[in-house]
């Protein structure tokens, strides 16, 4: 066996004229690979509110909310801080419905409030919150009553 | 009363030397360790008795996060054992998906080693290349499933995603271009007399010691073993690419430093076979939601040795049990049996010859 | 008014204020330049300084049962004995501030005493990684020392002088890199080990003993310390400079040669894994036996040729 010292001088000479590899993330950026796995999309056209999706979510990040079944109004809530990225809704979904997109996947941010999101028509979003605040509202007292 | 009068070094829970919990007591005479102690334990997350309450599915993703850098590895072991239990076999196109990402894996891990070891023993720069280069595999990682670490590829029945001639291209870009890179890593960790000088000789492990203590994985076969679950129980496409395995029989540092390397070798051209002969076909089968009453034991070879899986069902939607035991736990040992007689400035570096995943370990 | 301009003199420029600010300008340089080699982009221009400030800001935590005033009074020796030895030296290409027959030797001893200062901060402390780092970092000092010191008296056998200054204007006509070779890699590599740089960063290996003998120091002593070590920095290179390369003449003699100094002391930092302890000790040994094999031959020349 061969003894040397500096095996590495090459490398080190090299580098001396050349640019650091490290990106200076934000203020340069790659473009995202087609299939990265971001924030969830979810096509309300297509949904039969089956909630197979969030049946098989590790995390309880995802659920259907049914506002009229018939009208097939659906609301989806997706809490972008629970969800791993795993893509077993995407698998899970029969209709081909949601999808990790690979353009948002910068979802930081300073408060929890921003990572609670709902997908669907803006309508039956305005109906899901009003429900959703009418039954977070005190119940009258059942004596007083 | 002798033993009181020990002068002790401590390393870890919280050591620099240490970035995850483990707690080693190394009983020192001047530089020289006399003896050692191992205290583990310190992350344990209660992963296995939270798979009592997650359906067959989501355990899926719940296991692969036992270890951040093995992830596909105990999510594959899982599947196996499940897919087996249900009486289910994932089509052959998927089984070859899964060995590559699992090799892909390997190489992405052996790199990650190559710089911490590099790291505790000094070598700084070594240290930063090898991770320089190791952002290949993890962008074509990224590629190839959408994710950089739980890549989350598999699901009960075969994989999410099917390798096209994009990904291909990608892998094979990147294959080449570590290959060249591991043929000069092996050229300095074999050559250069600074790092030879703190691996040739330290921490040796004998064939019998190894036999002894039970060392699995890169370990055994630094040491003369030639164990390698890939070979011995094929499973996924490790039938169709058979694996030759890598023995040195040197038993230190250096051999573990060899052995890791020659892996390394040994899996671009795995990689290269399998994205060359991906055979065609469906990349998932129907997997019932229900799984049979019984009780499967699944192997695999994870980048540190052997990982087993018990898994066993009464029929329901979640499992009764699924015990893991994975590959550092074997190893641990070969501390307390290679450490005495050697410095305390090797102690780091013997310890990381064993590549420890604290976070496996304890769950 | 005579009295102004020594003050200026020790307190702001060229010693005092003004050498610390270099040494942590070159401690910078010295970072950049090792992150560079490894291809990496390295700390921002200000790192080292906002280090110290931010040091200086915290509490110093005294740990008990040990001597508080040595705990507190050596990081201070380290500092005033590296900037006592900044006095000595010709930084910035003037003429030292002080000067006499004999102070090469001050000088050397001065930066024995930081280190020394150092040791006995981490054995004044109970702590276990600070002892050992302790018996490194003494175990180091006598292995190098010896051929370090060696490694300057060369030039001062040469050019028959133990007066920095008079060395210098020899060396400014000799380059007595090209004659003493090893005496100058001796010397580079001494200030590596005096600095504890990599690979000879045993005596603070930070994956087996945290950080040595300091361990147990986190704010104002930590501060010091590390402003005493940024000052050996450039008092080492300014020696080395003006006496294996050709004297320091003027600033910018000065500057274009230290820092040459430190492109190579950089490269030599990334281009090895770090040494036991006894490795190290090894070396020198080998480097003292080196050394005087080319003192010898300078004897035997005479010293006339050179
Ligand atoms: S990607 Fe995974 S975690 Fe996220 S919502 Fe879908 S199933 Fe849940
Ligand atoms: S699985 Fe698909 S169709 Fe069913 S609820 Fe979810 S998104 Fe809608």
């Amino acid at each position: 066996m061969n003894f040397q010292v500096a095996t590495m001088l090459s490398d080190i000479l090299k580098s001396l004229f050349k640019r650091p590899i490290t990106e200076n993330y934000p203020y340069e950026r790659r473009s995202t690979p087609d299939r990265l796995r971001g924030q969830l999309a979810w096509n309300p056209e297509k949904c039969t509110g089956c909630n197979l999706c969030s049946k098989d979510c590790p995390s309880n990040a995802i659920e259907v909310i049914t506002i009229d079944r018939k009208a097939k109004r659906f609301v989806m809530e997706y809490h972008a801080d629970r969800c791993t990225y795993c893509a077993q809704c995407v698998q899970n979904c029969r209709f081909d419905c949601l999808s990790l997109s690979h353009e948002h996947w910068e979802l930081a941010a300073l408060s929890k409030q921003p990572f609670n999101m709902y997908y669907g028509k803006a309508e039956d979003v305005q109906t899901h919150r009003k429900k959703l605040a009418e039954s977070k509202m005190p119940k009258p007292d059942p004596v007083t009553a | 009363m002798l033993a009181l009068e020990k002068f002790i070094v401590p390393i870890g829970p919280q050591h620099p030397a240490l970035k995850e919990p483990g707690h080693f007591e190394f009983a020192v005479d001047g530089e020289t360790v006399t003896s050692v102690n191992v205290r583990l334990g310190y992350v344990h997350r209660g992963i296995e008795k939270a798979t009592e309450d997650r359906n067959w599915a989501q355990n899926l993703y719940l296991l692969e996060r036992i270890c951040g850098i093995c992830s596909h590895t105990h999510a594959l072991c899982y599947s196996l054992g499940v897919e087996a239990l249900a009486e289910v076999t994932a089509p052959p196109r998927a089984q070859v998906i899964r060995s590559l990402v699992a090799e892909l894996e390997r190489v992405h891990s052996h790199f990650l080693w190559l710089g911490v070891a590099a790291h505790e023993g000094g070598f700084d720069t070594l240290f930063m290349y090898s991770w320089r280069d190791r952002e290949t595999i993890m962008d074509v990682l990224e590629g190839l499933t959408g994710n950089r670490v739980n890549y989350s590829a598999n699901v009960l029945g075969g994989v999410k995603f099917d390798v096209d001639e994009k990904q291909r291209a990608a892998i094979q870009r990147g294959v080449d271009y570590l290959e060249e890179r591991t043929h000069h890593y092996y050229k300095v960790v074999t050559t250069d007399s600074t790092f030879i000088r703190r691996t040739r000789g330290v921490g040796t492990l004998t064939t019998a010691q190894a036999e002894h203590v039970g060392v699995i994985g890169p370990m055994a076969r630094a040491s003369g073993i030639a164990r390698d679950v890939r070979v011995d129980a094929p499973y996924a496409a490790y039938n169709l690419f058979p694996v030759n395995v890598v023995v040195e029989t040197a038993g230190d540092l250096e051999a573990r430093f060899v052995v890791r390397l020659k892996e390394l070798l040994e899996s671009y051209r795995l990689i290269r076979e399998m994205v060359d002969n991906l055979p065609p076909g469906d990349l998932t089968v129907r997997m019932p939601r229900k799984v049979k009453e019984g009780e499967a034991i699944s192997r695999i070879e994870a980048p540190r040795g052997e990982a087993f899986y018990f898994i066993k069902s009464n029929g329901g939607e979640k499992p009764e049990r699924v015990k893991v035991r994975t590959p550092s736990l074997c190893n641990f040992m070969s501390i307390i049996a290679t450490a005495p007689g050697h410095q305390l400035a090797d102690m780091p570096m013997i310890l990381a010859g064993i590549d420890p995943c604290f976070s496996c370990n304890d769950r | 008014m005579e009295i102004i301009q020594p003050i200026i003199t020790l307190l702001f420029f060229p010693a005092g204020l003004f050498v610390m600010g270099n040494g942590l300008a070159y401690l910078w340089v010295d970072r950049k330049l090792v992150a560079q080699y490894q291809n990496r982009i390295g700390p921002r221009w200000f790192q080292p300084l906002a280090d110290v400030v931010k040091l200086l800001s915290k509490e110093e935590i005294v740990p008990t049962g040990i001597e508080a005033w040595l705990f507190n009074g050596l990081p201070l020796l380290a500092l005033a004995c590296a900037l006592t030895a900044a006095v000595y030296v010709p930084l910035v290409g003037l003429q030292p501030a002080w000067s006499f027959q004999g102070d090469l030797i001050v000088t050397v001893y001065l930066l024995s005493v930081v280190t020394m200062s150092l040791a006995l901060a981490g054995a004044n402390t109970a702590n276990r990684f600070s002892l050992i780092g302790a018996v490194r970092t003494l175990t180091q000092l006598f292995s190098y020392e010896a051929p370090f010191m060696l490694a300057l008296l060369g030039p001062a056998l040469v050019a028959g002088s133990w007066q920095i200054s008079t060395i210098n204007a020899f060396t400014g006509q000799h380059w007595l890199i090209l004659t003493q070779p090893i005496g100058c890699v001796v010397a580079l590599v001494g200030l590596m080990g005096k600095l504890e740089l990599p690979p000879f960063d045993a005596p603070e290996a930070e994956t087996e003993i945290v950080k040595g003998a300091l361990t147990e120091y986190g704010g104002r002593g930590l501060a010091l310390f590390q402003l005493a070590k940024a000052v050996e920095l450039v008092v080492g290179l300014t020696l080395i400079a003006a006496f294996y390369l050709g004297g320091i003449g003027n600033p910018i003699e000065f500057f274009v040669k230290t820092l040459a100094i430190l492109l190579v002391l950089a490269g030599l930092q990334s281009l090895f894994a770090r040494f036991r302890i006894e490795q190290t000790a090894k070396w020198w040994r080998f480097a003292a036996l080196l050394l005087l094999v080319q003192w010898l031959i300078i004897a035997l020349l005479g010293g006339k040729t050179l």
